[in-house]
């Protein structure tokens, strides 16, 4: 998810860490729905649209995704 | 009221200075286009290539249409060129008008093809915020904390030169002091470009390809699809003297009009666009004689040239010296009026007139003085930029130094 930010969406790798929020990067709304699309594509990970919000820390979108992959095996 | 900053984009160059020069030097720009191989034209006049991500920043430049960073180039240059801080003035003041004939079509056709082929989830949530017509002026608002009037115009190929007379139209009413008025289109896609050519509006010329925009030729045979940006800084006079701002040129008069005669066709005794010229004088308070330069819209259609041409005239006299830029530019769509009216400020400011790009034979049928070959000194205080759409819309636009 890391690499999908900063790659992706163009956010600063230095800002990284797993207590910032989405919103404190500078991710809105609309950029969420693009990453989750991006994992569903790259990760096969089916997330519900408005799962990860903005107000959420990259720790917490990162344990949701380990629940959805442990799901999916 | 005044012109005090310029800013292009176009395929002669990203910047004033180089497209100045390039539009000078009368060499055609359209080469073959890999991205139109599947239409049925395959040439097309391009923006040379530029670093969006150190432009925008990479979070930001995939999330604007090429139709907006196009816009965002050339006004950042407008804005700078002009001496305006926007960090410091009062945005309330500032208006933004910025004409486009298509917004975001690539971004459509991009968001189409994903969802017949994915369904909803190929679909981004940003094709809105990408593809909208308005987000253009809405992204300028932003970029330079301007929250006057905000709008965009639409009359085809006459959009940015609407936008410049709408900019007009609120400095004089007082709602703003300063307008970023221009245009910018960025619709160079399969689809758009193959509904142009069913319609038998481009030229089939793409064995030559640099010499297929040929305005005024009596070989011409439709336009070159182009893209670019152009944007005007408008300003109160006052206003503008106050600051000590250096005055590029006077925006003196502003011509519009509407052929009410057939959808992409001209008027056949350009009736339209002779009205626009003459309204756009006697709003300068101009005599036809007065006028020493006109910038045509001359596309290199057969149609628009020769009625353009017979309007001119019929109105200013056949030694009116005439340029048409798009025989190196090709045809900018939206964008060309307001990159045209920056060129014909150059024009009168540097006292020199581009030359009509690959005019070899004048049309027989056109008695005009056209200026080819190379660049031509001149003495004149007032020039003429013309713009004509589909839909029948005509713009003439005055400028005075």
């Amino acid at each position: 998810m890391a690499e999908l930010l900063t790659n992706k969406l163009g956010v600063d790798a230095a800002e990284l860490h797993p207590a910032a929020t989405f919103e404190e990067l500078d991710v809105d709304s609309l950029a969420l729905v693009e990453l989750t699309d991006i994992i569903e594509g790259q990760l096969g990970i089916v997330m519900a649209e408005g799962e990860i919000r903005k107000g959420a820390t990259l720790a917490e979108a990162a344990q949701a995704l380990d629940i959805h992959a442990a799901a999916d095996r | 009221m005044a012109v005090t900053g310029l800013g292009l984009v176009s395929p002669a160059g990203v910047g004033t200075e180089l497209t100045w020069r390039g539009v000078c030097a009368g060499v055609g720009t359209a080469t073959e286009d890999p991205a139109l191989a599947s239409a049925p034209v395959g040439i097309s006049c391009r923006v040379p290539s530029y670093d969006a991500d150190a432009q925008f920043g990479a979070a930001e430049a995939w999330r604007l249409d090429r139709f907006v960073q196009l816009s965002l180039l050339a006004a950042r240059e407008a804005v700078s060129d002009s001496g305006l801080e926007p960090a410091h003035w009062d945005g309330t003041r500032v208006g933004v008008v910025i004409g486009s004939a298509a917004g975001g079509v690539a971004t459509f056709e991009s968001q189409h093809a994903g969802f017949l082929e994915r369904g909803p989830k190929g679909v981004s949530a940003l094709f809105h915020p990408m593809a909208l017509v308005n987000m253009v002026s809405g992204r300028l608002a932003i970029e330079f904390d301007a929250t006057g009037p905000n709008l965009v115009t639409a009359t085809a190929c006459a959009s940015g030169a609407t936008a410049i007379g709408v900019a007009r139209d609120l400095l004089v009413s007082g709602a703003c002091d300063v307008v970023i008025a221009g245009g910018t289109e960025a619709a160079i896609s399969p689809t758009f470009v193959t509904g142009f050519a069913r319609m038998g509006a481009l030229s089939r010329q793409s064995a030559r390809p640099s010499s297929a925009s040929r305005p005024f030729d009596a070989n011409r045979d439709g336009f070159v699809i182009g893209e670019g940006a152009g944007v005007l800084i408008l300003e109160r006079l006052d206003h503008a003297r106050r600051r000590g701002a250096d005055v590029r040129a006077k925006l003196v008069g502003y011509g519009a009009s509407a052929d009410a005669s057939h959808v992409t066709a001209p008027h056949p005794q350009g009736r339209g666009i002779e009205q626009a010229m003459r309204r756009a004088c006697t709003d300068a308070g101009l005599q036809p004689e007065q006028v020493g330069h006109i910038n045509a819209h001359g596309t290199s259609t057969q149609l628009n040239d020769a009625v353009e041409a017979e309007a001119i005239r019929r109105l200013f006299g056949a030694e009116v010296p005439v340029t048409s830029t798009k025989g190196v530019t090709g045809h900018t769509l939206g964008a060309a009026g307001a990159i045209e009216a920056a060129l014909t400020v150059l024009s009168l400011s540097r006292q020199t007139l581009p030359p009509t790009a690959n005019l070899e034979r004048l049309d027989p049928a056109i008695t005009l003085d056209v200026v080819t070959g190379r660049p031509r000194p001149v003495a004149t205080s007032y020039a003429l930029t013309n713009s004509a759409g589909f839909g029948g819309h005509n713009v003439s636009l005055a400028f005075a130094v």
